[in-house]
Parts: structure tokens; sequence; C-alpha cells
């Protein structure tokens, strides 16, 4: 903290020209221990287990190879990576202890924290760091993180506690790739063995705060405190029950009755049924995640960019945060909520943002479409907040003569539409990590670069993701981001609407568990019980 | 008997042969696939392919077909996609959960529901037959999810009380188990007594007409033994029918109720797979389905065997 403070007093040139160190140093903060998780407790109890009942079970607990969410908020107590996701945007050195960036910007070379163990007992060395990220950037190896490792050009194990990174172009948002969102160090051939895939969902290899305990699908799973955990005095507790309650009314009733000790909710009306309960907490923060309305570009009228903003400037998004979720979050233009103030564009100058419908209406006659048309909107079934918003939204649209169908499909193929570029017109929910670059490049970049998922195939924008991501300067970063963001405001491929607030419901003995804006368990790391 | 049984195990054998690839094309009729499902929406085409090739997904379907069958011939149901646990192993723990709940459902539901039949049969027409059968109207028109969840509102409301979260075997600790499944029988068997009870009545009431029982009565056997001997054993016949039926629904079926309970059984564990595309779990836990289905067919007709001999087994 104190070295970005005496950078900030220099000119960020000169800074610079001082060469690598330094210019490394204003990308990544020197990690204090407090800062990692969230901040430790002077007076934490140690022992005892807590009861954490979720909606939603992972799949699997395979950090290289599993995508979903619900996979890596748990899956981050269990494995890390070289850094930490600091939830105002930096990252803080993890199981790297300092890093060097080379004049040109194109080599990190990262010294390894000493001490480090793996939960079979086992030192970890710069072999183990090669070796894993090795493997998650090899798109052969089938790992969903491979794409965000495609800027690597080699890694290579310098010498016991040293590993060098080379890149293939400037690129700002490296230390956050190597974060915890994929991946994660493991020991080194871990995946040499043929049953490594599967064996990972009962025993755990990483280095994290906890190990693994029992899985047991359908039911429940159990961390246990990692013995042989690096830093000192944490985790405070023995173990954390994660409870698989597919019904919310079993959720919260086990709250009120002390079975579940700490839950996030979502449904304003679940949120409802615990307030006011006695020794029971709820606190609300913001998020990364955004709720959006994705254009597919490939379904006609949606590729007149006219019929786009047409529809933009129909939808009034307080409203549908109202009806949708109660309005437990935040509208948003550009930015999700967590993010605005580090990255966002300044909200009033966003083009196409505040509902006008004499403005779309206009629009969509020079579009030829005077008389309106008919759209079908996609939602997915078991997302409960689409349903109200998409009700909401038929009613928002008709005013501009633009009339809705909604069809509900089950996520498994919402997904597949959404791989193959067919998405249409849709409800979307996704989060990020802390980073501009990792929030827009694969979904807004053209092809073959991006995965470009709305076929949005636009110029201008692309250039200014990859202007984006090899300026490591943080102040000229944040401006071309914003014009970015202004591009994309004027030509909607993508409406986002709000970030809903993550809701932490917790009994009053919980103590210490901050919640960080990926929604992700980060704080249980420096939880104990009173 | 021999004859027959091995004639009817022959046949199942073959149903269950069919139901296999039945099953098997069937759960890869519904669109996406479990690499879908582990990559996301921001997946990266070469390693889908990667890991659809380290699935087997890439073959044709019937060489996919022909190397699952193979091995499940000798029991070997492999592993699980998506949580990594041998399929065996979790299909015999959510077995496990779904058939305790159903023999629980089944007992109580028996337990409950015929004596009230009866005793309303006897009294037809009489304001404890009226009660009977309003509360036969209520247990057959309430939704079994709906009494589910006000029995753990209401419980916890009244009591301070909800049910553990956490499934414990009843070998592990009997308490826990019990205390966990004594709402979600209830809620089950409340329909299924009601149904019961209803069922009992109306085939007493009709058999208390028939002339075998006039006869009896005329001869001069004792009122018992002609309940006993000759009115309940009539009924029994369709009543094991019903209750065949009833456990083959709860074995697959009883998805609600476990969600709402949180049990990990059967239903929750078919659920979860198809979610996420996991054809192992889902291609062997349905086979289970069929298989205990076909059972407990076969067991309720060698059971009217011994109940009417004169039933033959052919």
């Amino acid at each position: 903290m104190i070295l970005s403070e005496f950078l900030g007093l220099l000119d960020r040139r000169r800074v610079l020209a001082l060469g690598g160190m330094a210019a490394a140093a204003a990308l990544v903060r020197p990690a204090q221990a407090a800062d990692l998780y969230g901040p430790k407790a002077a007076d934490a109890k140690t022992g005892g287990t807590l009861n954490v009942g979720t909606l939603v079970e992972p799949p699997g607990l395979d950090p290289f190879h599993q995508a979903a969410d619900a996979r890596i908020r748990i899956t981050v107590l269990l494995y890390q990576g070289l850094f930490y996701e600091s939830p105002d945007g930096q990252a803080l050195p993890l199981l790297a202890e300092s890093v060097e960036l080379s004049p040109d910007h194109l080599a990190y070379t990262i010294r390894l924290r000493d001490g480090v163990k793996f939960h079979t007992g086992q030192p970890m060395t710069s072999k183990d760091v090669a070796y894993s990220y090795n493997y998650i950037r090899d798109p052969r190896n089938g790992s969903p993180g491979a794409g965000d490792f495609a800027m690597i050009r080699s890694i290579e194990a310098v010498d016991e506690r040293t590993v060098r990174i080379a890149i293939v172009a400037p690129n700002a948002s490296l230390p956050m790739t190597l974060g915890n969102k994929y991946g994660g160090v493991v020991p080194a051939g871990y995946f040499d063995a043929p049953d490594a895939k599967t064996r990972i969902n009962q025993a755990s290899v990483g280095t994290g705060p906890f190990m693994l305990g029992e899985f047991k699908p359908n039911s429940n799973i159990t961390l246990e405190r990692n013995p042989h955990y690096w830093e000192q005095g944490v985790p405070a507790l023995d173990r954390i029950n994660f409870i698989f309650t597919p019904n919310a009314a079993s959720l919260l009733v086990g709250l009120r009755n002390k079975r579940v000790d700490l839950a996030n909710l979502s449904r304003p009306q679940d949120i409802k049924q615990v307030e006011g309960v006695a020794g029971v907490v709820v606190e609300r923060s913001p998020s990364f995640n955004q709720k959006s309305i994705d254009l597919g570009l490939e379904m006609k009228p949606l590729d007149d960019e006219r019929v786009r903003r047409a529809i933009a400037l129909a939808v009034d998004k307080e409203e549908i945060m109202r009806a949708s979720i109660g309005g437990l979050g935040k509208t948003i233009g550009t930015m999700v909520a967590g993010m605005q103030d580090s990255w966002g564009a300044p909200l009033a100058a966003l083009p196409n943002q505040k509902p006008d419908v004499e403005a779309a209406k206009k629009l969509l006659a020079e579009a030829g479409h005077a008389n309106g048309f008919d759209l079908t909107l996609t939602t997915i079934i078991g997302y409960d907040w689409m349903d109200a918003a998409a009700v909401t939204l038929r009613e928002q649209l008709v005013r501009v003569g633009v009339r809705l169908n909604i069809q509900r499909i089950e996520l498994g193929v919402w997904i597949k539409n959404f791989q193959s570029k067919q998405m249409g017109f849709t409800f979307n929910d996704w989060g990020t990590a802390p980073d501009p670059n990792l929030l827009f490049y694969r979904h807004f970049h053209k092809a073959p670069e991006g995965a470009d998922f709305r076929n949005w195939a636009n110029d201008e924008a692309s250039r200014l993701l990859d202007e984006g991501r090899a300026e490591s300067d943080p102040a000229k970063r944040k401006e071309i981001y914003g014009r970015f963001q202004t591009a994309l405001a004027q030509s909607v491929p993508t409406i986002m609407l709000f970030s809903a607030d993550l809701i932490v419901v917790r009994n009053e003995r919980v103590r210490n568990y901050v919640q960080h804006p990926t929604g992700w368990y980060y704080g249980l790391a420096r939880t104990w019980l009173a | 008997m021999g004859a027959y049984l091995a004639r009817r195990l022959a046949a199942s054998v073959m149903t269950a042969a069919l139901a296999s690839m039945v099953i098997f094309l069937l759960v890869r009729s519904v669109p996406g696939d479990v690499v879908g499902q582990m990559l996301g929406q921001t997946s990266d085409p070469v390693a889908a392919r990667a890991l659809r090739e380290f699935f087997g997904l890439d073959q044709p379907v019937w060489r996919q077909y022909l190397g699952w069958i193979a091995r499940a011939v000798s029991f070997d149901f492999g592993v699980s996609w998506a949580r990594g646990q041998p399929v065996a192993a979790m299909i015999g723990a959510a077995l496990g959960v779904t058939l305790e709940l159903a023999l629980a459902t089944l007992a109580v539901a028996t337990l409950v529901g015929v004596p009230l039949g009866v005793v309303a049969a006897i009294h037809e027409g009489r304001a404890i037959d009226r009660a009977v059968q309003g509360f036969n109207l209520l247990g057959l028109a309430a939704p079994v999810f709906w009494i589910g969840l006000m029995l753990l509102v209401g419980v916890s409301g009244v009591f301070g009380w909800s049910p553990p979260l956490v499934y414990a075997p009843l070998s592990r600790s009997v308490g826990e188990n019990l205390s966990m499944m004594a709402l979600p029988v209830f809620s089950l068997a409340l329909l299924q007594a009601a149904a019961y009870s209803q069922f009992v009545r109306q085939s007493v009431v009709s058999a208390l007409g028939q002339d075998y029982v006039r006869t009896a009565v005329a001869k001069g056997v004792p009122t018992r033994v002609v309940f006993f001997k000759h009115v309940l054993r009539n009924v029994a016949i369709p009543l094991l029918t019903f209750m065949g039926l009833i456990l083959i629904q709860i074995l697959g079926g009883a998805v609600i109720i476990e969600s709402l309970f949180s049990l990990p059984g059967l239903g929750r564990l078919l659920l979860s797979s198809i979610e996420a595309r996991d054809y192992p779990v889902l291609q062997a836990g349905l086979l289970v389905v069929v298989t205990l289905a076909m059972l407990v067919n076969l067991l309720v007709d060698l059971l009217y065997h011994v109940i009417d001999p004169r039933v033959r087994l052919r």
C-alpha cells in the first residue's frame, strides 16, 4: 500500500521508464496478509463447525475442468493461484511473493512464497506452478480456463522458488488471470493418473486454507482445516459443512432453527422471511454480477443497430429490477456495480440508458418497423428473477410496438445456444473477476481472438479491447475502457440491467465473514464462531 | 412354480435389455451434454472437443452403448462424469434413502389406512364413516408438496424445531435418522393412507353384500372369522396391486418430497444427473428403477398366489 501511494506521487511515464520492477508494482500491490480473503480478526476463537446452507449444489469440485459458479464458490477455499482477486480490482500476491516485469512487458518473473505445502503435505515448488498453469492453458486438456490463458507463450521453472512467464503481447491483466477462478496450483504430474479427473472430487490436492473432507452428492460437502496451511493462525474454523437444500423453505426454516449458520439468499421473498428473526443478521453488499439482456445479431431484425437502440430506449431498468428482485440491487450502465468506481464509464455520459419511447419509435420507423414486430425472448428455467423481469419487459416493449413472446428453456439448452452463437434475444446472468479485460474481452472482441457470442463483430470495440489489455497505466487503461463502454452503449449488443446485491444471512455467532463481491466464499477463511 | 419363476425372470431380463437401449437413447435425446455443463457459457471449442473425447462422446452412439452395456452386465456402472464417484455406490446410497422412505410410508399408510377403511365400512353411513370419508377427501385432494411444506413450516412455527438437513443412515444414528424421516414419511403417507382407506372401505362394503358372506353368516360362522377369512382376504388382492404401484411410484418419483426435506434419495439423484447430463448415473439409475418396478410386480404376483391359491401361476 505504501509503495503504491509513493508511486502515485511520481509521473507515470517516469515510473515506467524506471523499468520492470516499478511498473509491475503499479499493477500488483505488495500483499499484506490482512488483505487476503478479508480482514484477519484479532480476537478470533479457534474451532467449531460452521453450517453453510446453499440452494445450488456444485456439479463437481474440479477447478480445472468445471466452470460452474457453484464450484468456484467452494473451491477457492481448497485451491490457490498465484494471485488473489482483491475486491478493489487489484491482484494481490497469494502463492506469489513478488513480481518483476521485463522492460518490454513480455516476461514476468515471479518469486514464490516460501513454506507452502499441499494438502498432501508435500512442499510446493516452481515445478508444480509451471505444471499447473501449463496444464490449464493447453486446450487439449479440456479446461474452460484455457481461453483466458491463450496469451501465455511459456511458463518455466527458473529455480526452486522462481517461475518465469512469457506472454505474446503486453497484457495488464495477466496477474488477475493467474487468480483462483480456474485451476490453482496442484502437484506436478497430478493429471497424469487416468483417474485424476474423478479422484479430485474425493480428495483435494491444493494449498488452500481448507481441504476436502467428504463430498456426498445431493447432501453435503465438508471441508476440514488444512493442518499444513502456510498463513499463521488461520483459518479459525475446524470444519465447514456446506449443506445443499434445493428448496428455499427448508433453508429458511433451517436458518430460523439454527441448523444453518450462514447462507446467501437472492430472492426478496426469502429475505423477508428471516428479517427480524432473533439472532439472525442480514447483510447486503454490492456484487460483480450482472443481469442483462443479450441481443444476438444473428437474429433478424437485431442485426440493425437502430432496432437494438430502440429496444434499449424502451427499457426501464429500475422498473425491471424492482419487479424481479424487489429492488435489492443497483441498476447499472456498462459496468457491474462492484466495479463501477474503479472501471465504470460515468453513467450520465452513456447513450441509450434512459427510457425514451418517442425516440425508440422513431428509430424503429427509420428501420422500417413502424408497425413494430414480433420478438421471442428466451429465459432460463430456475432463474427466478427472469420470470418477473420477462413480464415487465414485455409491458415495456409493447409501448414501442415490439410484441414479445416469452420462451422458457432449460439451462443446458440455453448454454448450447449460447456457445454456438445462436442466443437470439435472451436474458443472461453472469459474473466476473474484477478486471475489465477479463470481463469484456472474450465476450465482445470479434472472432477469432474473442468468442464474440453475440456476433457483434465490431472493429472499433475490438481495437479498444486490444489497447486496454496492453496498457499497464491504470489511468490510461480506465480511459480506454471508458471509450469501449461508450461504444458498447451506443451499439447495444447487450443491455446490462442491474447487479443484484449479495445478501448474507447469518447467525449472530458467526463472526468476521466479509462477503467477496464475486459471491465466492473467500471470507470463510477468516470467519470464526463465538 | 419354479418354471414360472424362471420364465418371468427371463422375460424381465429381456425387458431390462430393451429398456437399457431406450434409456440410453432417451438420455442422449436431451439437448446439451456434460461437456457443455462443465465448460459453461464461455467454453473453448478445442477444450470442448478434448473433453468429449475423454468421455467417449465423440464415438458413434452404438459403440458407446455396447461399451456401457458390456460393463453394466458385470455390474460395473463406471464413474459419475460430474461428481467423479463410483456410480454403483452413489445409486446404492440414494436407493437406501428412498427405500427407507418408501417402506416406511407403505407401513404407516397401511397401518392407518386399512383399519380406517374397515371401520368406516362397518359403520357405513354413520358419523364415524363420514369422518373417515372427510379425512380421505382431504388426503386425496391436498398436494403432497403442500402437505410437506405446511408440516415443515407449521412444526417449525409451533415447536421451534425443524428436521436435520444432513441425512444419517439408520446404522449411524437411529435418532437422527428418524427425526429426519418423520415429516417426509408423514407427508407421503397421508395421501396413501387416504387412498387405502377409501379403497378398503369400498371393497369391504361391496364384499359385505356378496352371497358368500351372507351364506357364511347364515351357516353360523362367527362374525370375526367371516370378516378375516372371507371379506379381508378378498380385499387383500386388489389392495396388494395397489401397494405395489405405490411402492414403484415412490421409488422413482419422490423427488419433490426429497427436495423439500433435503433427503439424498434416488429421485433427487436422477434429477440432478439430468441437469448435469451425467449419463452414467442417469442410465444406471433409470435401469435400477425399471428393474425394481419389475421385481415389485413379480413379488405382487407371487403374493397373489400365497393369499389365494386359486390364482394359478402360469
